[in-house]
């Protein structure tokens, strides 16, 4: 098939039989990854978050569709989506935040905690290189709302080993609502 | 009082206590009020152009998407004629929303509640068991079909409105449209999605929005200052405004239009002198068209512009194009020159509509486009540029999502309600010379006419009768 020039590049697929048990060492490195990385966003800790991005990253926020049960493949959108990035605009973003002081949309920043369940790791085709699937539930409190926006989603992650160290290669976030409930985007996942 | 509005809300307040024409101001109650909503409803949405999509959305027989004309759920579906017809999402038999879905193809409409079924146009078919006559036998099949508004394809782009005997789109353009063909009418094969559009919620009035649409300049300096500081305008020469100084990027023209709509012509004159090294002055149009391509275009379409716009026109597109303004009452339109770390420039093309969702929340919808002719590589960099900088997370845009609520929830205090919003920094300079288009036009440092312009048209549809 023509590689759509719209979409990121495919996943690689989470073969059952290539899945890590809970609570062997690989499968706990990672957790503990996502545990830590949720703990940078969760502070703004965010040039140190970038430390963890690999530089062939790819960075993607689908569109979501209500379509019927026979068609849910579909509702997943990879053309348009909500975000479509690479490691220079992820970059960008950080420095949007870290280096003005005029980033309007987080400053004063939301107050957001990332609840990371459901971890699930593949080893893929790749030695170094592991398929990670995870629940997120991020919760988002803005000025002096008495509100919560929620956004739970699923991450499809590739996890990379590099030396004593793991970094993200590719993020895929699949979202929950075809309407987005915050009044924008200005966070990480 | 002789210009008193005959417009009065339950507390006795008059429409023109809220706006005064003379002082171009605009009280904030207009920005909370629920009574005033309900009325925006039907006087506005019921009664103007909506814009809905594009024809390219729903390429195949059948296809449909379901939309919002102001309050009300729509269905939009392209028929086997290959019409594209609008018709309310309510089923005349017990109200039930006729789709649930976003999208989808079929050429029956089956409502899943008493089975009863439409065809793309809205037309009536039957009920079940047909010999039980479950419609009843006092209307007849015609009268039985979805309400069905009028529908108008401009550039692909689809509008509908209830008002079936008012204005055509045409009309209701006016003046804007000589500018707006510059930017929708560019090539033979037209304009396409590059996808279904973005859609997300903020807590606040669409008005908050559209009125910034309405050529809203100024508030480039402020609110995305951040472009000039780590953003696509930090790396410029020293001549043209240091660091984060945006102030050079606010000159050139607006336009506006009787009928609210709004567009910002930005001289394009220091970008080509940068890209080119050349003087703009001693270039032609084709000459400057050709060095310096409108967004989504490349220099082998530019032939083709030359063969569709006259001179004006063509003096307009390569001198101070339309890059951003506002469809009244509530659409945006974006076609931005954006500035790349190589050096060169990659354009956005994107269309938004504000969908009021209650006087306190709006819908944002955000479709980014190409030219069918686009090359792919081009069209995969434009969508990824627009999605970065526009729209849900977008860097420029997230700001604006994150202000209009809190106009929204001040617009609630029982003293600040009474404050005013303020119009009064007005054009001194009208058109420029040798300008080609029509319409009122100021030149200069952004101002706020336009935005003005879109209140007033605001005021009369409010207070206009029936």
């Amino acid at each position: 098939m023509e590689k759509n020039l719209l979409e990121p590049t495919p996943l690689p697929p989470s073969v059952r039989t290539n899945r890590l048990a809970i609570g062997s060492p690989v499968y706990n490195e990672i957790l503990e990854f996502l545990i830590d990385e949720a703990e940078m966003l969760d502070q703004l800790r965010l040039n140190e978050w970038r430390e963890t991005l690999d530089k062939d990253l790819e960075y993607n926020l689908p569109l979501r569709l209500t379509r019927p049960t026979r068609e849910l493949a579909q509702s997943v959108v990879r053309t348009v989506q909500h975000m479509h990035d690479d490691y220079g605009s992820i970059s960008l973003r950080v420095m949007r935040v870290m280096d003005t002081k005029s980033a309007w949309g987080e400053d004063p920043p939301s107050r957001t905690r990332r609840l990371v369940t459901n971890l699930r790791v593949y080893k893929t085709e790749k030695e170094n290189e592991y398929k990670v699937q995870s629940y997120l539930l991020v919760t988002r409190s803005r000025f002096d709302f008495d509100d919560f926006d929620l956004i739970p989603c699923e991450r499809h992650d590739v996890i990379r080993k590099v030396g004593d160290t793991y970094k993200l290669s590719r993020r895929e976030i699949i979202v929950d609502q075809a309407v987005i409930g915050t009044p924008n985007l200005g966070i990480f996942f | 009082m002789p210009n008193a509005s005959p417009l009065k809300l339950s507390d006795g307040t008059r429409l023109s206590d809220l706006i005064n024409l003379e002082t171009r101001e605009v009280k904030m109650r207009t920005l909370s009020d629920p009574e005033l909503y309900e009325l925006e409803m039907r006087r506005i949405f019921a009664r103007t152009w909506i814009l809905l999509g594009h024809e390219s959305e729903i390429p195949n027989k059948g296809d449909f998407v379901t939309r919002d004309m102001g309050s009300d759920s729509v269905l939009v579906a392209r028929d086997r004629d290959n019409e594209i017809h609008v018709s309310l999402n309510v089923c005349p038999h017990r109200g039930m929303k006729i789709s649930t879905l976003d999208v989808g193809n079929t050429n029956v409409h089956v409502c899943i509640y008493h089975g009863w079924a439409f065809k793309p146009n809205g037309d009536f078919i039957g009920a079940p068991v047909e010999k039980e006559c479950m419609h009843g036998k006092m209307l007849p099949k015609e009268e039985l079909g979805l309400k069905k508004a009028r529908v108008s394809l401009y550039g692909g782009l689809i509008f509908a409105t209830w008002n079936v005997d008012g204005p055509s789109l045409e009309e209701f353009f006016g003046d804007a449209k000589y500018y707006f063909d510059t930017l929708f009418l560019r090539t033979a094969a037209g304009m396409e999605v590059l996808g279904p559009p973005q859609r997300f919620r903020i807590r606040a009035n669409w008005k908050t929005a559209c009125e910034q649409s309405a050529a809203d300049g100024f508030h480039t300096l402020t609110l995305h200052r951040w472009l000039g500081e780590v953003g696509p305008y930090a790396k410029k020469p020293d001549a043209e405004g240091k660091g984060a100084d945006l102030t050079p990027e606010m000159y050139g023209s607006e336009v506006w239009t009787d009928h609210g709509h709004a567009l910002r012509c930005i001289d394009l004159d220091r970008k080509i002198r940068r890209i080119t090294g050349k003087d703009p002055a001693e270039l032609t149009p084709a000459e400057k068209l050709t060095l310096l391509p409108p967004p989504g275009i490349i220099k082998e379409m530019v032939p083709e512009l030359l063969e569709r716009f006259d001179e004006g026109q063509l003096k307009l597109m390569s001198w101070r194009p339309p890059q951003v303004g506002g469809f009244f009452p509530n659409g945006l339109f974006e076609f931005i020159y954006l500035p790349q770390p190589d050096g060169t420039v990659v354009g956005a093309m994107a269309l938004h509509a504000y969908v009021p969702k209650g006087p306190d929340k709006l819908e944002f919808v955000n479709w980014i486009f190409a030219e069918k002719d686009t090359p792919p590589e081009l069209k995969a960099r434009m969508l990824r540029q627009s999605c970065q900088l526009l729209g849900t997370s977008g860097m420029v845009e997230q700001d604006d999502s994150d202000t209009w609520p809190h106009q929204t929830v001040v617009a609630n205090g029982a003293v600040s309600r009474d404050i005013t919003l303020k119009y009064q920094a007005m054009f001194e300079e009208g058109a420029p010379a040798g300008w080609p288009g029509p319409g009122h036009v100021g030149d200069g440092f952004t101002k706020d006419d336009t935005q003005w312009a879109w209140w007033k048209y605001w005021y009369e549809l409010m207070t206009a009768e029936n």
